[in-house]
């Protein structure tokens, strides 16, 4: 009876990933397939092929939309660690006059829905005359109030004494951060690396607004107007694009698949 | 001290006009283009209330609404459901556990662009791999995406799917903080295991499950990225979100004041919505 | 030369005033103590010494040098943390030498003064160990190697034993004792123990409410405390008191209360306010005679009373012992002891007792002192 209850368990569990799986590796297979095999559910290409990616490299600048996600997905990452974190520091550690009222804005800012700011937003990258450079895209993101929220929470717990000892030593103090508490902050540091470079990476609906020059589009975004404007033309073709946003995170994925669990889902639950 | 002032407001000032250039300056602006007509080309004219009272008897954006708590009404028990009974199951003894556990959360770190490219292609009505599974045990192809009674469904099914991962991490934390005490003290009375989930178990994840019904709705608000791909808002308009019709008047018909107006309203009912969720689960609790 | 000087500083957390016209003089060389209890001041005292908070008003001089406005880095002090402060991503060695290099002291001289510490504390095996893999005594050791190697000026040590067990905190503070007798540098200790205050201090400044009690050696707070406070936090196990009045009585003066009366020295002033008398558990003789009914004797030097507790605690043992209303408590040798429930009858020698007016100041004792 147990046995059986247990076979049961595992089958249930293994139909529930295929689930979540396969339609990955089915997608996987699909772009090595020649149009006429696409609709086969089987996962082994009959006829290998590679012109699936030989079209879509022609047809749309991917490799420049990768570089420009990885620049522009690297360089807010980069930000959102070093200015948030000096952010927070100060808002946790230091007594300077405004730092209520900063506390109170930061959370603030987080009630209040993307939608509302979107246009405003839009609007005002128009007239800073931002539209199609990467400024458009990077300097709205510099910031991030949740991650800001999140390393504040966590310097809070650093002990005094610490910065007593180092202040006695004779650090100042963007050096006792980034020397004693950024050593100290790895696993909150790496949680906030990953979902902000996570959200940058995926980030769609930003560019589409404020880039319209093909070569300064991410990837989602050139995968959107691609596969949307026909420029694929077979199901193969959009689906090869998609795999070159994929493949990265998947791999990183892989290798640090507990870190990006508990970092979106941490980001979640505080944000 | 004179110092630490200085000090800080050399670290904190930065993120200071950050806040007030890209949170404070758009939320108060968007109060303003509410009462504004622009193109972005042309000087903005002031419009009075004409944005508003468009919008009240503007047809397509009621619609758009109506469509989201069709998707809503689908999405956020569902997700409910799934993410729960799934981490009921990955919170057993089990082989393999993170295994189980991370391809759940794989389709979570999948951009959301790339899944609806997929999932266009699994709901394809004649070649789609679902109509071909549902084939060969005898169910005739459903046009999932050009129906407009399946179209808003179909893609409900969808993000609930991608995001059900993420859910069930939470259900997990969750299921960490009931006491190994009450679980105890629970059987030894003798409680089934139905009883134990629902005088024990149910209750103790109330806090979670707040937070998977605000995320969630919050999350079908945001619904744009799935019907620009997969429908385009149709068939029939049935799958036209709030924030796909909000960037089309922005970007295809240029008109800010009223996309702005919609962003507004946008979030109003985003804050009535949760609000009152909080309050019916809070009156559900007190029972 | 004094070594350090606090001149009228007072210090203001918003509303509260911490600390009020602070006034004090470290000679060079000194250990002294502050000690109080919590909220009396003494750590921030310390932490404006050492830079780590302003100062509202006042001034804080070492060796006449102004400090007041300058930071932690540039006062030549080190110090030592309750809970040590060590870097937990660096090792002993780099620990030590941390202060140093960033002040670009030559790398042989960082190497001597490591070296020099490391052997004085015992460290040398523990150089290339991170704090996390080290004992509770031993990280307290590297704390203090961190302010040796800086051969500063003036040392401050805020309260470093109170995280070690009691063993391992009385033999720490024998280390430290020895230790500033041989380097000799001005040292302020914080604690809030005053037997680490009696046992370690050259001075002890007794703090309450950010105000000074008494300053002065251990012997002198034990001997002649100037206020009941002072009298009953220095002194383990801590003073008896007794509330009541002094009348006289055929030209002597007696301290009267309810169920007791007790001739005071020749001298004792007279006075019409409410007294408190004080006398030190061990300076009670106790008189072990059971089933004696006496309510003082015609000397008027003994206090009758019933046992009420037994604390044996080897050597010595605490007699608690109800005298009418008042709860006493007497150290004695354990060799002879009554039993709970007996009479006994015990000795006040009066050169032994102090007399606290109604403010709570010593009275008639002010000629003795010293």
């Amino acid at each position: 009876m147990k046995q059986l209850r247990r076979i049961v368990l595992y089958a249930g569990l293994s139909i529930a990933a295929i689930t979540f799986i396969y339609p990955f590796l089915w997608m996987a297979s699909s772009t090595f397939k020649p149009p006429v095999e696409v609709g086969s559910l089987a996962l082994i290409p009959h006829d290998f092929t590679l012109d699936n990616y030989r079209t879509m490299w022609a047809r749309a600048p991917f490799g420049r939309a990768l570089v420009n996600s990885t620049f522009v997905a690297t360089t807010i990452t980069l930000a959102v660690l070093v200015f948030g974190s000096m952010t927070a520091y100060a808002m946790a550690r230091l007594n300077f006059r405004g730092r209520p009222a900063l506390n109170a804005a930061t959370i603030a800012v987080l009630m209040v829905p993307g939608q509302l700011t979107l246009i405003p937003l839009y609007t005002l990258i128009v007239q800073l005359g931002w539209v199609d450079t990467y400024a458009a895209l990077i300097v709205p993101y510099l910031f991030n109030a949740t991650a800001i929220l999140m390393l504040r929470q966590f310097f809070l717990q650093i002990p005094q004494s610490l910065i007593d000892s180092a202040r006695m030593d004779g650090m100042s103090e963007p050096r006792i951060l980034f020397t004693i508490f950024w050593p100290l902050s790895k696993p909150v540091l790496s949680i906030v690396a990953i979902f902000t470079f996570m959200g940058a990476w995926n980030e769609v609906l930003w560019p589409l607004l404020v880039v319209r020059e093909q070569n300064l589009m991410t990837l989602p975004q050139l995968l959107t107007v691609f596969a949307l404007g026909g420029g694929a033309g077979s199901v193969g073709v959009s689906l090869a694009s998609a795999m070159v946003l994929v493949v990265p995170v998947v791999v990183a994925y892989a290798f640090l698949q507990r870190n990006f669990i508990e970092s979106m889902a941490g980001s979640g639950i505080k944000g | 001290m004179r110092a630490e002032q200085k000090t800080a407001s050399l670290m904190a000032g930065p993120y200071a006009a950050f806040l007030l250039v890209f949170a404070v300056y758009p939320i108060a602006f968007a109060l303003v283009l509410v009462f504004l007509q622009w193109d972005l080309v042309t000087a903005p004219t002031f419009a009075g209330a004409d944005n508003i009272r468009l919008l009240v008897h503007d047809g397509r954006f009621w619609r758009a609404v109506v469509n989201t708590f069709v998707f809503l009404s689908i999405h956020v028990p569902l997700q409910i459901v799934t993410a729960l009974a799934l981490a009921l199951t990955l919170n057993r003894q089990l082989v393999g556990r993170s295994f189980w556990r991370a391809a759940f959360f794989l389709p979570v770190v999948i951009s959301g662009a790339v899944v609806a490219i997929l999932w266009s292609q699994l709901y394809a009505t004649d070649v789609g791999l679902i109509n071909r599974l549902l084939l060969k045990i005898g169910v005739s192809p459903v046009p999932w995406l050009t129906d407009p009674r399946t179209a808003m469904p179909a893609i409900a099914v969808m993000v609930t799917w991608k995001n059900v991962g993420f859910y069930v991490i939470i259900y997990l934390a969750g299921l960490q903080y009931i006491p190994r005490s009450c679980q105890e003290a629970i059987e030894i009375e003798g409680a089934s295991a139905w009883q134990r989930f629902r005088y024990l178990t149910l209750p103790s994840l109330l806090p979670q499950t707040i937070l998977v019904v605000t995320l969630s709705t919050i999350n079908g608000f945001q619904l744009f990225i799935e019907p620009y791909v997969m429908t385009g808002g149709g068939p029939l308009r049935r799958t036209y979100s709030v924030v796909l019709y909000l960037y089309n008047n922005a970007f295809a018909y240029q008109k800010m004041g009223y996309a702005a107006t919609i962003g507004v309203a946008l979030a109003l009912i985003i804050g009535i919505v949760v609000l009152a969720q909080r309050r019916l689960i809070g009156k559900a609790e007190a029972l | 030369m004094p070594s350090v000087t606090f001149e009228h500083v007072t210090k203001r957390f918003g509303d509260a005033t911490v600390i009020e016209d602070f006034d004090l003089q470290v000679a060079d060389g000194e250990l002294l103590v502050l000690v109080g209890g919590s909220g009396s001041g003494k750590s921030t005292i310390l932490r404006m010494l050492a830079g780590l908070e302003t100062v509202t008003s006042g001034r804080i001089r070492i060796d006449d040098r102004d400090v007041t406005d300058l930071a932690p880095r540039d006062r030549d002090v080190a110090m030592v943390f309750q809970d040590y402060g060590l870097y937990p991503h660096m090792t002993v060695r780099d620990n030590l030498s941390l202060g140093l290099r960033l002040r670009k002291i030559p790398r042989h001289e960082i190497e001597r003064r490591v070296t020099w510490a490391a052997s004085m504390l015992g460290l040398e095996p523990l150089l290339d160990r991170k704090p996390k893999a080290l004992s509770g005594g031993q990280r307290q050791r590297v704390a203090m190697g961190r302010a040796m190697v800086r051969e500063p000026k003036v040392f401050l040590f805020d309260e470093p034993l109170s995280n070690l067990d009691a063993g391992l905190r009385a033999q720490m503070r024998i280390e430290i004792g020895s230790l500033q007798d041989r380097l000799k540098t001005t040292t302020v200790y914080v604690t809030h123990d005053q037997v680490e205050a009696m046992t370690l201090g050259d001075r002890i400044v007794v703090l309450a409410d950010g105000r000074i009690q008494q300053i002065g050696r251990p012997i002198e707070l034990y001997r002649t405390p100037v206020n009941r406070f002072v009298a009953g936090f220095i002194g383990t196990p801590a003073m008896n008191f007794i509330e009541g009045t002094l009348v006289a009585d055929g030209g002597r003066m007696f301290f009267s209360a309810e169920a007791a009366r007790l001739k005071m020295r020749a001298g004792t002033a007279e006075s019409s306010e409410p007294i408190t008398l004080g006398i030190r558990p061990e300076d009670l003789r106790m008189d072990f005679i059971p089933q004696q009914p006496t309510h003082g004797s015609a000397d008027f030097d003994t206090l009758t009373g019933r046992v009420v507790l037994v604390e044996r605690l080897g050597g010595t043992s605490h007699v608690h012992f109800q005298v009418g209303p008042h709860r006493l408590m007497a150290s004695v040798a354990s060799d002879s002891l009554p039993e709970v429930g007996h009479d006994i009858t015990a000795h006040v020698p009066a050169a032994r007792v102090h007399l606290f007016g109604g403010d709570g100041r010593a009275i008639g004792r002010t000629a003795e002192i010293v």
